[in-house]
């Protein structure tokens, strides 16, 4: 099993000596999902945007896909990243001035020069599978959040990415729009994508994930196996957070 | 290394433009040498051998050019304050106008903004002096009494005669601006949220109270951005004074440039003046901000 | 019989809600109806519309030399129609492709069709005149500082202090000056800064120095637009591996103009306008053409029907403009999410 991240030591310091990364190591291996979970402020979102260099960090070392980065932030080593991991957002971030097939294929055409043709086939192919083909020349507006989300999974795929990180997928999503987003990620996973989802989603770490990471303000404060997290958390704060989304 | 890429880039760009600079430079001098024009501000000092019709501070053709400038300045200003006046008075009117519940009102007043905005200035103007003053033969002019006449010579109030340039300019500039500040004031008033509307009627407060006391402090802020960027299209547009033949601080400037051939010490001296009218609108219009706007972000 | 009710009740509850809004409304009318009233009686009895109706050929093409006057005129009606074509267009997609080119392409065929050259006369820019001067002022201006406007947006927000301070001075010290100055100086002072033996013309000066004016403006609305794009779009456009041009030229510039869209037709509505200035400026554009009329001795002093007809002109024309600036905002708007 190879890995695809390697996080040794990341640590990321804001002015007033506040900590938003503390010393976080983690590995994910070829084929596995990883969810992390935490409550808001834990570092989470700060953590997976270092994996794409989104965000820069101030000491450790960071290796994607056989790439070290560091705290020098080289632009080069983080373009070859980017081209090879794709991310799927909170917000969507869709480009509301580019149709949906334009919005998948504008990295593939631009990035990786493909040809205009093979980039909207392959686009087509990619909206097919996310159950959205007949809106490919619609714009972002006219369609509800779960299909712009399922165009933005569609986006992060058209690069033919070795990882995908996903940062809070459904959080912005009406309630009755959460299944269908989540059930696309799914499928992901059984085809076998290496997949980082920060996520509220209980069900779905359980199913789906096999590893849960839990943070707080920064730590990682506990990384088991989804039975043994949902049923048995090692740690009082895990169980505390736990108690506190089953409330919601 | 990235660092210093960047700092040879810029380099690179300040070089080409130094020597862009230089060789717009270089075309100047050659040609001020061939005119055998040069470049100084001695003539500043000479008399100005033109005579302007009107002058707030006494001036004669003797006086210095330096005078000359001096003396324009204080018209523009003059013509600047008065339709800056005029036009808020008749602008607000029309902007309450645009936006009141009597349809007719606002058809009426979206008609005259309409109008107003669609045609150029220059030709406004040239209609209010040509046909509105110049236009009046000279044994027709409209009396009020003693308290009013107006005529082609201007319009005379007691103790205070405006001439027929500076009027159709004040007219032209204050009617022009006029309907662009209307259209501020009725963005600001929309820019308060129909709910407020609906609070105070619920309160039972009268609509005009309800506008004074509720919607337009809200609808300030919004405001006086607008304002002032009119404001200061105002003191631009007030150069178009050459067109009527006032002798504002543009006209003074271009009669100098005939007479002395200096263009780009009296561009140099204009660009300075506007520079400073602008800072002095913005910094007026920033009083006005923190004097007006301020205590009631704080009540 | 029904519709007539209801339109008079309606009429009655726009007009006559309450006591107060019907007098106000009463004295309104009556007011309108003497103005009217009088307007209409001189604009019928009185005015003497022979100052327009006999000049009709130099209000739209100048000292354009009769002969070859179906120049201009097919440029003109040619504008018309793509006027009508972008108002009736078919989907976005096809009127992005076609008719934007059509547009740009509309000022070189004009200027073959002015200039002449390959078969056809040539004419001096010294006989271009009235409407079509006009139009060809803003058309070329507007085009050239468009693109111009961009760079100093770009420049302004540029991570090089030096190029940001440089195009900020630009753009305040043009912003701060009247456009009369500008044009002023425009022609005086652009032959001096040439070198011997190179000149520009009038016509090519004028719109070059309405270009280095509204470029200036443009960028301010385009850097407007550019502060308005929520920094989630360049993360989104980083994290698919766009490099940094890569997203000015495909996320950052075309957002922008449309965000700033309604700001820039503005500008060249503004434009149009004042490309009357040229007249004071010894060009005999639209107005410049009503003052050389006005001048003659055989229609001296009729200035109202003069000025009456060129500001229906403007009016109209600017109208036209306003229309279609509309109708461009409403079809942008269908693939501008509300962010």
């Amino acid at each position: 099993m190879e890995p695809i991240v390697i996080a040794k030591n990341i640590t990321k310091s804001y002015t007033k000596g506040l900590r938003a990364l503390d010393n976080v190591s983690l590995t994910v291996n070829q084929g596995k999902v990883l969810v992390v979970m935490g409550p808001s402020g834990s570092g989470k979102s700060t953590l997976i945007r270092t994996f794409n260099g989104l965000e820069s960090f101030d000491q450790g070392e960071l290796n994607v896909l056989g790439i070290k980065i560091n705290s020098t932030h080289d632009e080069r080593k983080i373009q070859k990243i980017r081209r090879k991991v794709g991310m799927v957002f909170q917000q969507f971030n869709l480009f509301p001035h580019l149709s949906i097939l334009e919005n998948i294929t504008l990295a593939p055409i631009n990035v990786q020069k493909r040809r205009q043709r093979e980039a909207n086939e392959y686009g087509m192919y990619l909206l097919n599978q996310m159950g959205i083909d007949s809106h490919a020349k619609k714009y972002p507006n006219q369609l509800s959040g779960g299909e712009q989300q399922r165009v933005a999974i569609a986006r992060a795929l058209a690069l033919k990415p070795k990882l995908l990180l996903f940062d809070e997928p459904t959080s912005a999503l009406d309630p009755e729009r959460i299944n269908e987003v989540l059930d696309a990620m799914r499928r992901l996973a059984q085809q076998g994508m290496t997949m980082v989802v920060v996520t509220h989603e209980i069900g779905f770490a359980k199913d789906v994930s096999d590893q849960v990471l839990f943070m707080d303000s920064g730590k990682v404060i506990e990384t088991s196996t989804p039975d043994i997290f949902f049923s048995n958390a090692k740690h009082e704060r895990s169980r505390k957070f736990l108690n506190q989304l089953d409330k919601h | 290394m990235k660092r210093n890429r960047k700092i040879f880039f810029q380099l690179g760009i300040f070089i080409i433009f130094i020597t862009l600079i230089a060789i717009l430079i270089n075309n100047l001098t050659i040609n001020l040498l061939r005119t055998g024009i040069g470049f100084n501000f001695n003539w500043l000092l000479k008399p100005a051998s033109f005579s302007l019709a009107e002058h707030p501070l006494p001036y004669s053709a003797s006086d210095s050019y330096a005078w000359a400038l001096f003396i324009g300045w204080m018209n523009s200003l003059k013509v600047i304050v008065s339709s800056l006046v005029l036009s808020s008075l008749v602008g607000t009117l029309i902007g309450f106008a645009r936006t009141s519940k009597n349809s007719l009102l606002g058809l009426i007043s979206a008609g005259y903004i309409t109008i107003i905005r669609q045609t150029p200035l220059l030709l406004q103007l040239m209609f209010w002096y040509f046909v509105g003053f110049l236009g009046l033969k000279d044994n027709i002019s409209i009396h009020i009494k003693n308290l009013f006449k107006l005529s082609n010579q201007g319009i005379e109030l007691p103790g205070l005669t405006l001439s027929s340039e500076f009027s159709a300019l004040l007219f032209g500039l204050s009617i022009f601006t006029s309907a662009y500040i209307a259209e501020v004031i009725r963005g600001g008033i929309l820019s308060v949220s129909r709910g407020q509307w609906e609070a105070f009627r619920s309160l039972g407060l009268s609509e005009r109270k309800g506008l004074f006391f509720i919607i337009i402090p809200q609808a300030l802020p919004a405001i006086i951005p607008g304002l002032t960027s009119q404001y200061l299209n105002l003191a631009k547009n007030s150069t178009l004074a050459i067109a009527v033949g006032y002798s504002d601080i543009y006209a003074i400037n271009d009669t100098i440039i005939n007479q002395t051939g200096r263009a780009i010490e009296c561009f140099l001296i204009l660009l300075i003046s506007f520079l400073l009218l602008n800072l002095v609108i913005t910094n007026f219009m920033e009083l006005i901000n923190r004097i007006i706007i301020k205590p009631i972000k704080h009540n | 019989m029904n519709l007539i009710i209801t339109f008079f009740i309606k009429l009655r509850k726009l007009f006559f809600s309450n006591v107060l809004n019907s007098i106000i409304s009463l004295i309104i009318i009556l007011i309108l109806f003497s103005i009217f009233f009088n307007i209409f009686g001189w604009l019928i009895f009185n005015a003497n519309w022979k100052v327009v109706t006999s000049n009709l050929p130099l209000y739209a093409f100048g000292s354009f030399p009769a002969n070859q006057q179906w120049r201009p005129a097919t440029w003109i009606i040619s504008l018309l129609t793509l006027s009508m074509l972008t108002l009736l267009g078919p989907e976005w997609k096809w009127l992005r492709k076609n008719l934007l080119l059509a547009w740009i392409s509309t000022v070189p065929f004009g200027l073959y069709l002015l200039y002449g050259g390959l078969g056809l006369l040539p004419i001096t820019s010294r006989h271009w005149g009235g409407l079509t001067l006009t139009i060809l002022l803003t058309l070329c201006s507007s085009l050239l500082s468009l693109p111009f406007g961009i760079v100093l947006a770009l420049c302004r927000q540029s991570s090089f202090p030096l190029v940001k301070k440089l195009s900020a001075i630009y753009i305040d010290s043009m912003r701060a000056i009247p456009l009369i100055s500008v044009l002023f100086f425009g022609q005086l002072l652009i032959p001096l800064f040439l070198p011997v033996g190179i000149e520009i013309d009038r016509v090519w000066r004028a719109v070059f120095a309405f270009t280095l004016f509204v470029s200036a403006y443009i960028a301010e609305d385009i850097r407007g637009g550019l502060q308005s794009i929520p920094s989630t779009q360049i993360e989104a456009a980083n994290s698919l591996g766009l490099n940094k041009y890569q997203i000015i030229k495909f996320i950052l510039i075309p957002q922008a103009l449309r965000i700033a869209l309604p700001a820039l037709t503005n500008q060249s509505i503004g434009l149009f306008q004042n490309t009357s200035l040229m007249a004071i400026l010894g060009l005999v554009e639209l107005l410049g053409i009503g003052r050389s009329i006005l001048a003659n001795p055989e229609f001296i002093g009729q200035y109202i029907e003069v000025y009456i007809w060129l500001a229906c002109l403007y009016w109209f024309v600017c109208t036209i403009m306003a229309v279609l600036a509309r109708h461009l905002e409403k079809r942008m708007l269908i693939n501008q999410a509300i962010v």
